[in-house]
Order: structure tokens, then sequence, then C-alpha cells
């Protein structure tokens, strides 16, 4: 029995400890957000926040997220309350097919968690492990830099993790 | 299968229930199809289709006759509907019909979608909105003159506004305009200042895609769902030799193993068993046809070929001579591309008996849903009306989803469990089976005169099959099409020249290569304009004239659009200085894209020795497609096509291996990333009087010529093996 934290609650899996994470949390918890793109941690489609960090969970084994905090991007924001990245994407009508974009936000949002006013070369360095076959780049790196200056200069939701709990915290702060 | 008019269907499904709908009309195309072809059946210039309807509640629906992979084609139509209702685009209600819902609607290919919809769907807008202009006229008892158009309605002077809800009834209406005159289109009218068609609108379903909800193929999740996976074999037409499955029985989750013949198909209950169950099978191939590169490059070699004499076919003959003298003779070879999209193919199959008759559903990700259903059919023994095909979003599609292939792996294993199946492909699975874009190998030769005026064309080339690729039709058609002249149109696909030459002669032989290709993104009209292009680049420097003037001095009137794109081009690049600095360059190119999409790129680089690699600094792309319906979507285009061009120019190729595509995974098939991104600048060329042209595969023929032009101009190098490599400069000793 496998136990983590997944978008903030507590849950356990019973099943074959190699099962990497993506198909976990697509088929057991059908959250259907995470997708498959290579299954070596090469397109950066499954990304997901383990511990904060951008994890390609597609070789990724559910036995190595034991009391992890887990956050997907159905635990980043929803249609009515999106995090700020994702409401740049849509002001920069940032997605072409769309496929790769829920693992361009969760590392987009991982870095403006460690890195609020990143770089283009900071961007570059961060991002460069999500391919987009569609040739997105261009309109996601304007995004994640008006996503910043939002999350920078307004109460903004943030994403922590607090090691005491072992959680994730998603919460409204003021920066 | 009983021939259902397209009206029958609408009322068979309850699309027809109450308002008004327009009617499809009967002067649709008729082209009969073939069962198992593509699926070409698109409106003509005047057909409504019966894709739009007022309901009661004044709400405008709109049934979407093109699939999504990211060109945002529906979002454009609606913005069309929109503007000819005076409503706002996104208060239209889009659905998006199964293959039981309408009657086959042409496939998603070619960037058609805007050429051949914008027309018909603007007819029908506008057909609607005149007869409920009739109607409001009507009702007060005053001329239709009278009655003025306003937001979501009409006003009649002295009256309260009139909006579309009173002027519709639950009573079902069908409009029928097929003989009545085409009424003003506002989308169309130049005059008009417009509120949808050219403003940006936001694609719609995007905040699904931000938010991860399920929309693609491989997001299907119905009760009782197996996972399943055929073992592919390495290359066409192999047999299996050997197949061992001992131990398949120990893996948890394990469900069944299914194999006719040369299918062997594994069934698990969870995607990690399936995983560990395919691993555990152990399978030999015996390989009638091998493949090494060596071979393919022997077939293609065009010295060989020219060395027979005239190639099979001539795309242009005119004036020919041979032995001209000939100012600049290179060779070229094009590298086989595949399109790696984002999401690697999936389906779901499900069969379910309803009243004794057994009906298999589909869920798939396809540029042609009703092409899946016909050849669905023919390949389980189904009859066409029990098969029925819920088209998907597709994770991109470049033309490498047309064929019946991951659907074929899931129907097949849902009937023989008789249990709803899901078929995830690997990434592996892809690059073993994509219809690859097929490498080629050219010889092109230029003359002109001492002031630069182009006066002798020789390409020849030789290239495997594009359309007419393995299965695109029956065994028995097949050979017919492709010695049609002309047949396969995708290998002749940009290389008509756009410039004027008193003596042109363009000539190909068409290969059947041993591997797998099909359509990819432009077809052939990048590989044919990269050719091109270089060589008139070359031909301007080794003259030492201006490779922009000599170009636009040897483009003729009739392609003025295409020297206006240069020029625009030139412009935006010349507001950046070139650093002068030994190793950095700026190269152009243009081209122009079945007929009518004009397109310019340049390109600003520099050599980087110590990185070892060719750093692409800046793109300006100039794009000329007509109306822009959308700007921001066309931007997108653009965008996207110049990534693919640098990755066309520096970086894909598909290796062949042993015997078999050695190319598997994005390590050994590199694409470009974010670092790879330059600097970029559009430009698009707003032509509202001009009826909207493709844009979805424009600048991607610009642009790696462009990049290659870059390179010259850095390093004098000529480079005509693409992908070029840093290697390759290093290799000829540049600097």
């Amino acid at each position: 029995m496998i136990n983590f934290q997944l978008n903030n609650t507590s849950v356990q899996v019973d099943i074959d400890p190699d099962t990497p994470l993506l198909w976990v949390v697509r088929d057991h918890f059908k959250l259907k957000g995470s997708k498959f793109g290579c299954g070596m941690g090469l397109c950066g489609a499954c990304t997901m926040h383990v511990n904060g960090e951008a994890v390609r969970t597609c070789t990724l084994p559910i036995a190595a997220v034991q009391g992890a905090a887990i956050i997907s991007i159905e635990g980043l924001g929803t249609p009515d309350n999106l995090h700020p990245l994702q409401q740049a994407w849509v002001e920069h009508s940032v997605p072409q097919c769309g496929y790769c974009q829920s693992g361009q936000l969760m590392s987009a949002s991982a870095l403006l968690q460690k890195n609020p006013n990143p770089t283009d070369d900071d961007i570059d360095v961060a991002m460069n492990g999500n391919i987009c076959r569609c040739g997105t780049y261009s309109k996601i790196k304007s995004a994640i830099k008006s996503g910043a200056e939002v999350m920078r200069t307004q109460e903004s939701i943030v994403e922590t993790f607090d090691p005491a709990s072992g959680k994730s915290i998603v919460k409204e702060a003021s920066s | 299968m009983p021939d259902l008019s397209r009206r029958s269907f609408l009322k068979a499904t309850a699309w027809i229930a109450g308002g008004i709908t327009i009617a499809f009309s009967a002067r649709l195309i008729k082209e009969k199809s073939v069962s198992v072809g593509p699926t070409l059946e698109f409106p003509n210039a005047e057909s409504g289709k019966g894709w739009l309807q007022v309901r009661s509640d004044g709400k405008v629906h709109m049934l979407c006759p093109r699939m999504e992979m990211g060109q945002n084609a529906n979002t454009g139509l609606a913005q069309i509907v929109a503007e000819e209702l005076n409503i706002r685009v996104q208060d239209i209600t889009l659905h998006y019909p199964t293959t039981s819902e309408t009657a086959p609607i042409g496939f998603t290919a070619g960037s058609l979608s805007m050429m051949l919809f914008s027309k018909p769907v603007a007819i029908a807008a506008a057909s609607m909105r005149e007869n409920l202009r009739c109607r409001a006229a009507k009702i007060n008892k005053i001329s239709v003159d009278e009655v003025i158009d306003t937001e979501g309605g009409f006003v009649i002077l002295g009256s309260p506004r009139i909006g579309y809800q009173d002027l519709v009834t639950d009573e079902s209406i069908e409009l029928d305009f097929e003989n009545s005159v085409i009424p003003t289109l506002y989308t169309f009218d130049p005059r008009r200042i417009k509120k949808q068609v050219g403003q940006e609108a936001e694609p719609r379903g995007i905040k699904d895609l931000v938010t991860g909800a399920p929309v693609f193929s491989g997001d299907i999740q119905l009760p009782g769902m197996l996972y399943g996976r055929v073992i592919k074999p390495p290359v066409r037409k192999a047999r299996l030799k050997n197949l061992n499955f001992s131990t398949v029985q120990n893996i948890i989750g394990f469900f069944d193993i299914v194999r006719d013949g040369d299918f062997v198909g594994v069934v698990c209950r969870t995607p990690g068993s399936l995983d560990k169950a395919v691993r555990s099978v152990i399978i030999e191939w015996e390989l009638p046809e091998p493949i090494n590169q060596e071979k393919i490059n022997q077939l293609l070699d065009i010295n060989v070929a020219l060395q027979r004499g005239d190639l099979p076919s001539t795309l242009q003959d005119e004036n020919h001579n041979p032995s001209a003298n000939w100012d600049v003779d290179l060779e070229f070879a094009v590298q086989l591309q595949t399109h790696a999209m984002q999401e690697p193919r999936a389906a779901v199959a499900h069969i379910e008996k309803i009243n004794d008759i057994e009906r298999i559903n589909i869920w798939t990700g396809t540029q042609d849903p009703w092409a899946i259903k016909r050849h669905c059919a023919d390949d389980i023994g189904f009859r066409e009306d029990q098969v029925e095909v819920h088209p998907m979003r597709m994770g991109g599609g470049f033309g490498g989803r047309e064929h019946y292939e991951v659907e074929q792996d899931a129907a097949r294993l849902a009937l023989a469990t008789g249990l709803p199946i899901k078929v995830q492909w690997t990434r592996e699975d892809e690059f073993r089976v994509a219809r690859n874009r097929s490498p080629s190998s050219h010889r092109m030769r230029l003359a002109c005169d001492h002031k630069g005026v182009l006066s002798n064309w020789w390409h020849a080339y030789a290239s495997g099959y594009v359309f007419y690729s393995r299965s695109r039709l029956p065994d028995w058609l097949l050979p017919f099409k492709r010695s049609t002249a002309g047949g396969d149109f995708g290998v002749s696909r940009g290389a008509h020249p756009a410039y004027k030459s008193p003596s042109i002669r363009v000539e190909y032989k068409e290969v059947d290569l041993p591997i797998d290709l099909g359509v990819w993104r432009s077809l052939n009209g990048a590989p044919n304009t990269f050719v091109i292009e270089s060589t008139m680049d070359e031909l301007a420097r080794q003259k030492s004239i201006d490779p922009v003037r000599f170009k636009l001095m040897n483009i003729p009137d009739s392609m003025a659009r295409l020297g206006n794109c240069l020029k625009r081009v030139e412009t935006m690049a010349n507001r950046n200085p070139l650093p002068a600095k030994s190793g950095y360059g700026r190269g152009f190119a243009c081209g122009v894209y079945e007929k009518n999409s004009f397109v310019a790129v340049s390109v600003d680089l520099h050599i980087d020795h110590e990185a070892r690699k060719i750093c692409i600094d800046r793109m300006c792309c100039a794009q000329d497609v007509g109306m822009a319906i959308n700007p921001d979507q066309l931007r997108a285009q653009i965008e996207s096509n110049l990534v693919w061009s640098i990755g066309m120019a520096l970086m894909e190729k598909v290796e062949i291996g042993d015997g078999q595509i050695a190319s598997n995974n994005f390590h050994n098939y590199m694409i470009p990333r974010m670092s790879d991104m330059p600097s970029l600048d559009i430009d698009i060329i707003d032509n509202p009087i001009i009826h909207p042209s493709g844009a979805g595969e424009v600048a991607l023929i610009a642009g790696s010529p462009a990049i290659a032009n870059a390179i010259r101009d850095a390093t004098g190098l000529r480079l005509t093996r693409l992908p070029i490599k840093y290697t390759d400069i290093t290799a000829l000793g540049s600097l």
C-alpha cells in the first residue's frame, strides 16, 4: 500500500510498486490531464510536481512517491479558478493542439515557485525538457513572463511544500 | 446501407428538432468516393450544408465540420457565422458530430478549411439572417428594407428591438435556399467594418486545454475497459517467425493474447501491466524486405535516374535545352522526416449489441473519421452503419493521421475480446508505423544572363510516394492512381517555379521505397522549395547580385503578392542590423504554397564554435493568405511553421539502422525545443478582398531554405544535405 498526497488530498493505492505515477494518476485516480508522450522522460507531457519539483512521471515508479506531495494539472487551477499562469496561457492563446500544455504549465509553475522573476535563459533551462511539437514556445515564454508579473504584483496563489506535514499547500498569499 | 439523405441524417439525430435549420443543398460535390479511400466530400461554393441552426431561445448552434488538431479552424468558421448574424463568436454553441450524426465531410487536411468552408458557411449564416429579416418584416407588416441589423437581432424605426428569439418558435423549420439568391456576405464585403472576422477570437475549448480536461481519445474511460497493444513489426511486410508467450500468464493484470496470422495483440487490465506483458512476449520476425540507408540512397539517386534519360513524370517542359551554359548545378538530399506529433495515437473501441445487431463505437483523433468508419467496416466485416466514429481532439496531426491504424488495433482487439479496449501507442510504435515524409534527391541547374535575368531552369528529382502511399487506396486501385499523369500530387507539390524563365524543365521520378511514407506537413512543398530557393540564392551570389534583388527581378507580375512578401520581409530584417562579425549571416527565401498562399522568411544566425552549434537568432516572416479571418491564429500557424523549418533545416532525421527504423524516441530524433527558438517578427498581410487560402503549411516552405541561405552568408558554404549540422561546416573547412 502506497500513501501520498494527490492535489492536497491523502490517498492510498494498492498497486504494483513499479507502476509509473502517470498511470496511477490517469487510470487509477482518473485524472486525465497529465499526458503520456514518450515513456522515457524525454518530452515532459507527463510533468507533475513532486514535493514542489517538476518531475517526469512516466518513468517515476509509484513506490518512489511514498509520503510525497503530488500536484497534477488538476490541482493547479480549475476552469472557474484558473492559476495565474493558466490565465496567462488563455490570454496569450498559447495552446495549439494542447496535448503538451499540462506539462508545460506544471514545469512553468514549478519554475516560478523558485524563481518569481525568471530571465529568458532561466526559462529556456527550466522549459527545455518540455517539447511542444506545434511550436508554441514563443507564446509559452510570453505567457510565463506575464503570468510571473501578475504573480509578483498581486496577491497570488502559491504552492509551497511543507516538510513537516509532507504536504504541498496551495493557498492565497501576498507576495 | 440505406442511402440516408443528408436531411434525414439530421432528422434522425434530432438536430432538426426545433428552430430554424439551414438545409443541406443538393448541390454538393457528388464525387463517388471509393469505399476505403480518403473522404473527399467538400461543400461546393454555394452549398450551405446543414450545420447551422437558430433555436427558439435565439441561440445559434453550429455543427463543426472540421477536426481539431490545434489549427482552430472551427473557431474561424464560427467567427464568420458571428459576423453574418451580428452576434459574438463566443455566443455560438459548437457541436462536434460523430460519423452517424452527419453525412460524410471531407477530410481535414491540406490547409483547406478556410479556403473551402468559409464561403459555404458564410452563405448559410447570411441566408439564415435574411430569412429572419423577412420574418421580422412580415410580423411588423413593413418592407424588409426597413428592418435594420443590430446585435443579435434587428431594429425597426419607432419599435423596440427584435431579438432572434422573437422570430423563432419551437416549430421545426428547414430553410432550403438552393434556388434563392445568395444574400450579401458581410464576411466578404470589403467595405464593411467587421466586428468578428479579422479580429482575435479566443480559441474554442482553450480552458479545457489549460486545465487538463479529458478531450483526447486516450482520456476516454469506459466501464470495464481493458488496455491492449498490438506488437508492431519492425518494417512493413514483416512475417511472424516465432512467438513465445509462455511467461506472460505470470504477469499480474494480464488478460489475454490475441493472435491472427501476423497480428499479435496483448490485452491487460492496467496500462502498467501491459508494458510488462508486452516485454515478456518473445517475438521474432522474418524480414522479406530489410531496409537500409544505402539501398534507399541508391533507389533515389537522381544522377543514376538521369543517366537513363528523361524522368517518367514531367511537370513543366518549355524550350528545354539540356546543354545550356549552366551557371549553377547543385545536388540536394532531403532527409526522411516524421510527424512526431505530441500525442502518440490512441483509440478506444467498444462493441455493443442493440436489438441483436452488433455496433462498434470508436473514439479516436483522426483527420478523416469517415474513412476510419469505412475502413473499419471493411476490416472487421461490419456494415458501415454498424460503425460509429467519435472524433476526438488530436494532439497534433500534420498529415500523419489519415490512415486506419491505431483504430484497427482497437477494433480488432475489441472484436476478439468482446470488451471495451483502449490502445495507446507507445512513442516507439509511432516511429515504427508513422507515414513519414519521403527522402528525396534533387539536381537543379540554373542559368541567367549578365543582368541576372533567368534564361534556363532544370529541376530533376526522385522521391518516394507521398499521397498514394500504401493502403491509401485498395491494392487494385493504387497502381492505377500512381501511374496516372500527375497522379501523386504530393510528390510534385512545390515544384512549380514561382519565377519566370524562357526555358524550363521540371521532371521527377516516383520511387516505391521499402519504407512506409505518406503525407507530412506541406507534402513535398518544403523539400522542393528548399531546393529552388537554395539554388536561386546561390546563383545570385555567384553573379554578385543581392539575392533579394535577384529574386524580385525574376518574379513575374502574376506573382506580385510573392514579391510583396519578399520586400516586406527584407524591410523587417533590415530594422535589426546583422552584427558585423565573422560567423554571422542573413538569408532570405520565399515561396508559394498551392497557388494562393505567399510567404517570405528571413533568418539571422551565427555559428557558435564554442557550443559547436548553428544558432538561429532571429526570423522574420511576411505572409499573405488573403483575408485574415483570425490574425492571432494565423500568427500561431506561422510560428509553428517556423519552428518546423528549424527542425527540418538543422535537426530532424529519421535514422535507419539494421534492417529497420532506428529512431524510436526523442533522444535519437531531435526536434526543436525552447532553447532553439529565435526571436520572431511576423507580418500578416491582410488582403480582405482576396478569398482566404490555406495557412497551416506555408511558412515552413521558406523557413528551411532561408536558414541554408543564411549559413551560406555566414560561412560561404552552400550546404545541400538536410539536416545541416555544425560538423558539416567544420568538415568543409569554413573559417
